[in-house]
């Protein structure tokens, strides 16, 4: 078999601290070193950047909501787009994945059907209501790689503790979604100066970081992990700092628009905008920022959640939560990285990929000789528009229509296999 | 008297409308309120469509009665007698409406941003008859127009807006046309209606009756909707009247030519004692007459507004 060579790149390896010019060789679907290349075939990739594929911990296709939006073909052209090579589907799947038999019917699909890699999450609850747990050991069996009941909130305390309990006898990452509803039942907007004008409102910050408190509480008091995904309030990110000084085993994500967007950009009611959590206050993002920075926040995790046009296009208030996010999530997170101090490719990396591997406690995130030839081609001079309208995913729901980027994905190779017929790779 | 140029479609709300702009609105309203009775025919052969998704009689009926004194045809739709019981969406509603051919739209709807959602959809004029907690400007100028009739110009005065402004569509509306004409708003009652982030806006927050009675040069009431908040927001009626009820006694507190509005249903007895309602402090139904004019004004503005 042939090897190729991607030769004279940049190549960002967080895993192995490694960031200089060089040369990758792969063979098949791993990653080998120069000494066992032999007929090699050279792919000049001068000026561009070869990391290893994105991992994203948190992406929805939403199939339970009706109007047929996404699918495994579509998200996963999307995610390939946007450099990622792994993603892991939340349990709003259709059939839903709380026993083995409908995750063997998905992973069918996915098998048919995808082009990049899909891990799923299983239910923490059977049929995501809260009131029973889910077989979490079987689901664990049939190749679930995390369990939640995402975008749900577990509400039942004495479920969630146990649920986290269990869990840790499979050594299985739980996600949680902070949010109290009792606190944010009708949450169209954060409780903030802009929601108070539009006469929106419903979802404070309070309703998270009681969530986020319990989440530390029960992993502080039972050593096992939680993962908590999409924090957006300030006072969440000094809890998990906190609980992390002290040894707690926490973990956590933030999205691309939380640390992009405010709520000032809600002010003409675009539903484009309405996510949940909802977009916070200046502050907030400047914290969320530098969390991410820090470590606080473990990874950035796009919360990817197509929704059908008619479906959004409706009253703001009436408008489903949820954005799209996998094609636009690595510009977005390099625009606003890039500006703090600090910055380095090697950060971006690990909080693009490297770190959601260890999270999830899956293969992927590295270069490592031997790893699976996962890998991204990116391009940091190209400018390009994301449109919606010419955007891989079915849905159209993102809050970055139209916005011109500079650095651009040009080839994501997955498992060996380049998926984005790059012409110059093509050309080899 | 020829009606002004007017460069804006849609009335979303007061907050998008500059000094400039609502004493036009006003002068074009004092126009019409020294005919009223009389018909003009400014809207002859208009259509307007009143599309009211949520329970109203006085607004709904002003805009009727302002709308026909201009000679216009209307239509008035209610929720429940429209195909949105059957699932139709208010944006197919609208297309319909205006398939139907309505020269201008009236809506009342339980949405914040309703009205702005509907603008972006339908050609024709918008007229927000109150959207959600956002806004409710017609209320809002038809205020204006009642207080400066009564207490004269609205700079500087000091007006206190009290009752229940968290999911008050009327009290935002008030509070961007009374700043903007000069006036310093305090927005007073129970702190889990009126919370302190009101501050952010640039008004005065109070939770204190005298207080905010005290200086001010008029004082609006709203009505309490108990049966919109869950009763976590304040105990009971009762309690309300008991701590923040204007009765006879507290009206001492009041500038003896202070004036009481209130946009209306009044709850007698619960936000305001019956014979204050009725005392020749209160405007209260100079605001309904004063409906009528000022929707007549907004109603010829925005049908026969010229974009450019």
């Amino acid at each position: 078999m042939k090897t190729i060579c991607i030769k004279g790149g940049r190549i960002i390896d967080p895993s192995l601290n490694r960031d200089e010019i060089g040369n990758l060789y792969f063979n098949g679907d791993k990653i080998i070193d120069e000494s066992d290349a032999s007929n090699i075939e050279y792919f000049d990739a001068k000026g561009l950047l070869i990391f290893p594929g994105l991992i994203d911990l948190r992406c929805h296709i939403n199939d339970l909501s009706g109007g047929n939006c996404e699918n495994i073909s579509s998200v996963t052209r999307a995610a390939g787009a946007g450099g990622y090579s792994t993603v892991v589907l939340m349990p709003d799947l259709n059939p839903i994945p709380d026993n083995p038999a409908t995750i063997q019917f998905t992973r069918d699909q996915i098998n048919k059907d995808a082009i990049v890699n899909i891990k799923l999450c299983g239910n923490l609850t059977k049929g995501s209501k809260g009131k029973e747990l889910a077989p979490i050991g079987s689901l664990q069996n049939a190749g679930v790689v995390a369990i939640s009941d995402s975008p749900v909130s577990t509400q039942n305390n004495q479920i969630f503790c146990k649920a986290v309990e269990y869990a840790s006898m499979f050594e299985i990452p739980v996600i949680d979604i902070p949010r109290d509803l009792t606190l944010s039942e009708n949450g169209n907007a954060h409780d903030g100066p802009q929601a108070l004008k539009m006469g929106l409102g419903g979802f404070p910050r309070i309703a998270e970081e009681l969530h986020v408190q319990r989440a530390i509480s029960i992993s502080r008091s039972l050593k096992s992990s939680v993962h908590l995904s999409s924090i957006s309030s300030i006072g969440s990110v000094e809890m998990i700092r906190d609980a992390k000084k002290k040894g707690v085993s926490v973990t956590a994500d933030v999205t691309p628009h939380h640390i992009s967007l405010t709520e000032n950009n809600i002010s003409d009611f675009n539903t484009n905008f309405k996510t949940s959590p909802p977009l916070r206050e200046e502050i907030d993002r400047l914290h969320l920022v530098k969390a991410l920075m820090d470590g606080t926040i473990d990874c950035v995790s796009t919360a990817h959640q197509p929704i059908t046009e008619h479906l959004k296009n409706v009253e703001y208030d009436l408008a489903p939560s949820g954005v799209i996010g996998l094609e636009t999530s690595l510009n977005i997170s390099l625009n606003i990285l890039k500006q703090t101090k600090g910055f380095t490719w090697l950060k971006l990396i690990k909080i693009m990929s490297t770190r959601a591997a260890e999270i999830l406690n899956i293969s992927g995130g590295t270069l490592k000789k031997g790893s699976h030839a996962n890998i991204v081609l990116f391009d940091p001079l190209k400018k390009w528009k994301y449109t919606t309208k010419n955007g891989n995913s079915n849905g159209k729901n993102s809050p970055f229509d139209n916005m011109i980027f500079e650095g651009k994905v040009v080839e994501t190779i997955i498992n060996g296999e380049p998926i984005l017929n790059y012409k110059k790779f093509i050309s080899l | 008297m020829e009606i002004p140029t007017w460069k804006k479609k849609n009335l979303i709300g007061v907050q998008s409308l500059s000094q400039s702009e609502i004493r036009k609105i006003l002068k074009l309203a004092k126009f019409f309120k020294k005919s009223l009775g009389t018909k003009h025919n400014h809207l002859k052969g208009k259509r307007i469509v009143n599309l009211f998704m949520e329970p109203s009689t006085r607004t709904r009926i002003a805009f009727e009665v302002a709308a026909k004194s201009l000679q216009a045809d209307v239509i008035s739709i209610a929720e429940k007698s429209s195909s949105l019981t059957k699932g139709e969406t208010l944006r197919d509603t609208a297309l319909n409406i205006q398939a139907l051919g309505a020269d201008a739209i009236v809506l009342r709807h339980s949405s914040p941003g309703a009205s702005l959602f509907l603008s972006r959809i339908v050609d024709v004029p918008i007229i927000n008859a109150g959207d959600g907690a956002h806004e409710h400007p017609s209320q809002a100028l038809l205020d204006l127009f009642t207080l400066e009739e009564s207490i004269g110009s609205l700079e500087g005065k000091k007006v206190t807006i009290l009752g229940d402004i968290l999911f008050s569509r009327v009290a935002r509306s008030n509070f961007w046309g009374l700043s903007k004409m000069g006036a310093e708003i305090t927005f007073a009652g129970p702190s889990t209606l009126v919370p302190k982030s009101f501050e952010s806006m640039g008004a005065k927050v109070s939770h204190d009756l005298k207080d905010s009675l005290s200086e001010a040069d008029a004082v609006m009431l709203l009505r309490i909707q108990h049966e919109r908040q869950s009763s976590s927001h304040f105990p009971s009626l009762a309690e309300y009247t008991r701590i923040f009820g204007l009765n006879k006694s507290r009206a001492k507190w009041l500038k003896k030519d202070a004036v009481i509005l209130h946009p209306g249903p009044i709850n007698r007895g619960i936000e305001i004692d019956s014979e204050l309602a009725d005392s020749d402090n209160s405007v209260i139904l100079n605001q309904v007459t004063n409906g009528v004019a000022v929707r007549m004004a907004i109603l010829s503005l925005c049908t026969l507004s010229r974009i450019e």
